[in-house]
């Protein structure tokens, strides 16, 4: 039976249309036609601008009649519009006076802040046309998609191995050697290559619609154009990236973004977006008008009393997420994207600000935090916080959790960086770490997954580069070297950069197979970045944001040349899957029926050397287990890690009884690095300068007869 | 432009000849010509899309459309479709759907 509102009520500009309805924002489905829903504050009229896909000019300015505004939010049903074809914007008039907040300006042509289909940069790298007004181009999505019973696969965060990747970096060079480079259908023909590696979660750089020409200029000396490469910078919160879809051009980045999530659940590995909600893409007084300042610009945006933007994020602006308005955005955002898309979890690019009130000061219980740690769609995403902003606040431990935020560890980052590399005085720091930060989580009562562990990410030198260079080396970023950080904590083991020398080459390499050995080891939830399982290089550039070239692309011939370090990462990983005791998500966590379910140890077992010239610490974990077949079991792994430039005699601690001491991995050994055949090892063994050794004890064979 | 549709019935399956643009004015008319088929019985259905130029998003969810109609065993084959067409149904992941071949002679 046809509903008695499916019919038109009234005619503008040559279209059928009636009053719509105020939720959902955004453009929705209605029979016969779409509805359209805005909000603004302050606007007081406002018109809905209907384009012919790609027109320069539009084909229709609808005014809303004022009796199709309810509240703050103007909504209107238009009838017989091809969806397939159409463009559409908002022009919103109303007073202009920034010194108050107010820069309404009825001349520009917004985009749907709701938006889940843009247009405009369809086709990544491909020159945009300047001139034509409204760049950047709201469509209509069906919303529709044949999951097939697919779901959220819902792993534990503290089994989760997490790999960060960018869409376009991965597979972009023609060393990838797939179908369709730097797309999300590209990422998806590599998904063999990630089950095999063993990770069961990928971190995607962000996907939401940013413009890869904004900020873009050439480089002052090379002539090299330079983008916004990483794309920390939202145009819109509820579109994919079309230029990363290899079907960009036909407008079906949402079918092909769905289907990368699909085929990554059907392979068990969860995906995770790295999600900008500090700031938009508008930029500060000096920026464009594209969205939101011409919507509700004091609403959406933190301001100084004088009107001018409050830049807390680095970037110019400041989205004002604790404002209701705001917070309803972002959490409808993250609902959409986990609901229609099937997304796992979230990480939050510089969470404190989503914790900062509308002056700017942190809150103790902000409000949106708390909204998305209880939200009923969200419940089993996982959230993780950047737990620090460009305005100076750090919050990494102290983060408002709500029992629910993980965070990104910055704190266990540096200090396994400053003990790989030999700093005295780290061995008590490196006790916690390993731990999952007892002493930044335990107080607060959370747990040891809540410490997203990672010595390298984007954000910084890759992990062959920690080893390569003691300085950064960003002249490629047309910044004469001054940007990016300078507290690297890296080592470059001899040499800057590459080197023929094949004891350098040879440490650099045990460097990265400790980095690993540590990483895998620890409690807490560990974080790859894309490459570094191979030796991916930067040439010494600890903030390639800007660069799309072979520089930042994956290049995947060191799959080949350092295979030796990929097939540890590999083994590694699968030795954690295998190992609970690495797994255990509590502090307090019980005895295994054999041990502690920790302890550290030194040179000599049970006496670990805390002194500050102490390079070496060994960790032995426990817990007990049921084993796949059912039966009750202890799971026990020793680490003994030695960061001096002199081997030392590492003293096992002795063996439950029935039990024995199996080597499983020695980074010392430049031969055999994995031991396969598991050689069982009685009372001690040498552990190689700047090595690390991993052991597991298994039952020992019953005698026969 | 617009879209001529021929449909056949055959013994062993039906044929639906499509020519022209399927885009969304014209993915409603082989949307009826598809509800017009017991779909739900039908183990083969095969749509010959070597005449058309263009395949819109409406129009890969016609094709959808109908294989979520038809019963689990059966198949849905495109038969012909040029390259740009192949490679919207290949990244979206309709291939899990749909069975691409060049030319009828290569169906048994």
């Amino acid at each position: 039976m046809d509903r008695i509102d499916s019919l038109p009520t009234d005619n503008i500009c040559g279209l059928r249309v009636r009053p719509g309805k105020p939720l959902p924002f955004g453009v929705s489905h209605v029979p016969g036609g779409l509805n359209f829903s805005v909000y603004t504050s302050a606007g007081e009229r406002c018109t809905l601008v209907l384009f012919h896909q790609g027109a320069p000019e539009p084909f229709a300015e609808l005014p809303f009649p004022s009796h199709y505004r309810i509240g703050d939010v103007f909504c209107m049903v238009v009838f017989g519009l091809d969806f397939e074809d159409l463009e559409y914007g908002f022009r919103i008039d109303g007073p202009y006076h920034p010194e108050k907040g107010d820069r309404f300006d009825p001349t520009q042509i917004l985009m749907d802040p709701h938006a889940r289909l843009i247009a405009g940069r369809d086709v990544w790298g491909q020159d945009p046309n300047w001139q034509r007004p409204y760049p950047y181009r709201a469509r209509v999505s069906l919303d529709d998609f044949d999951w097939q019973g697919e779901r959220p696969l819902e792993i534990p965060m503290q089994d989760l191995v997490i790999y960060e990747t960018h869409v376009r970096a991965y597979t972009q060079s023609p060393t990838a050697e797939t179908a369709h480079p730097g797309t999300y259908a590209g990422l998806v023909e590599k998904i063999p290559y990630l089950k095999q590696l063993g990770i069961n979660a990928i971190e995607l750089m962000p996907v939401f619609e940013f413009d890869e020409f904004e900020n873009s200029r050439l480089h002052p000396d090379t002539g090299e154009r330079l983008y916004n490469f990483w794309g920390y910078s939202t145009v819109g919160f509820f579109a994919p990236k079309a230029g990363y879809a290899a079907t960009g051009k036909s407008g079906m980045q949402v079918d092909e973004f769905k289907q990368l999530v699909k085929s990554f659940h059907k392979a068990g590995i969860e995906v995770i977006l790295d999600v900008v909600f500090n700031h938009t893409a508008e930029g500060n007084e000096r920026g464009p008008t594209l969205s939101f300042k011409g919507l509700d610009n004091k609403t959406y945006y933190m301001l100084t009393p004088e009107g001018y933007y409050f830049n807390f994020s680095g970037t110019g602006n400041t989205l004002n997420c604790n404002n209701p308005i705001v917070r309803s955005l972002v959490l409808d955002c993250l609902r959409y994207w986990a609901s229609e898309y099937h997304i796992d979890g979230f990480r939050f690019d510089l969470a404190t600000i989503l914790g900062r009130d509308p002056w700017g000061a942190p809150l103790s219980n902000p409000p949106l935090l708390e909204s998305l740690a209880f939200d009923p769609i969200l419940s089993s995403c996982k959230l993780i916080a950047e737990a620090w902003d460009a305005g100076g606040l750090y919050q990494v431990g102290t983060f408002p959790a709500f029992g629910r935020w993980a965070e990104w560890n910055g704190l266990y980052r540096d200090s396994v960086r400053r003990y790989l590399k030999g700093d005295a005085g780290m061995v008590g720091q490196i006790a916690q770490r390993v731990l999952g930060s007892p002493d930044l989580y335990r107080m607060s009562g959370r747990a040891p997954a809540t410490s997203v562990n990672f010595i390298t990410c984007h954000d910084g030198f890759t992990l062959a580069d920690l080893v390569s260079y003691n300085d950064k080396h960003n002249e490629a970023n047309g910044e004469w070297n001054r940007d990016g950080g300078d507290d690297n904590h890296s080592w470059n083991c001899g040499a800057e950069g590459w080197t023929e020398d094949l004891g350098i080459q040879q440490l650099r390499r045990r460097q990265m197979m400790n980095a690993f050995a540590v990483l895998l080891t620890s409690r807490g939830t560990p974080m790859l970045l894309m490459g570094d399982e191979f030796g991916r290089s930067q040439h010494g550039n600890n903030n390639a944001y800007c660069i799309d070239s072979p520089l930042t692309w994956v290049d995947w011939t060191l799959l080949k040349s350092n295979a030796d370090l990929q097939a540890m990462v590999q083994a590694l990983i699968a030795f954690r899957h295998q190992h609970p005791a690495l797994r255990v998500n509590r502090f307090d966590g019980p005895p295994s029926s054999l041990l502690p379910c920790s302890s550290f140890h030194g040179p000599t077992a049970w006496q670990p050397d805390w002194s500050g010239e102490s390079r070496q610490l060994a960790w032995m974990l426990s817990c007990d287990h049921q084993t796949p077949a059912g039966d009750p079991a202890v799971d026990i792994v020793y680490v003994a890690t030695n960061m001096a430039h002199f081997a030392s005699w590492f003293a096992l601690p002795a063996a439950p009884e029935g039990y024995g001491w199996q080597l499983c991995f020695n980074t010392g050994d430049n031969q055999q690095p994995i031991l396969r055949d598991q050689p069982r090892i009685d009372s001690g063994l040498l552990v190689g300068e700047r090595s690390v050794v991993i052991l597991q004890a298994t039952p020992l064979p019953t005698p026969m007869g | 432009m617009s879209l001529t549709i021929e449909s056949i019935s055959h013994p062993s399956h039906h044929l639906i000849n499509l020519s022209g643009e399927v885009d969304t004015k014209t993915a409603t008319s082989l949307m009826d010509a598809l509800a017009e088929l017991e779909l739900a019985a039908l183990l083969e259905l095969r749509i010959d899309m070597a005449d058309v130029a263009f395949l819109s998003s409406a129009g890969l969810r016609a094709l959808l459309f109908a294989k979520q109609k038809m019963p689990y065993e059966s198949r849905l084959v495109v038969i012909g479709a040029n390259t740009a067409i192949v490679e919207v149904i290949t990244k979206t992941g309709l291939t899990e759907a749909v069975t691409l071949v060049a030319d009828v002679s290569l169906l048994s």
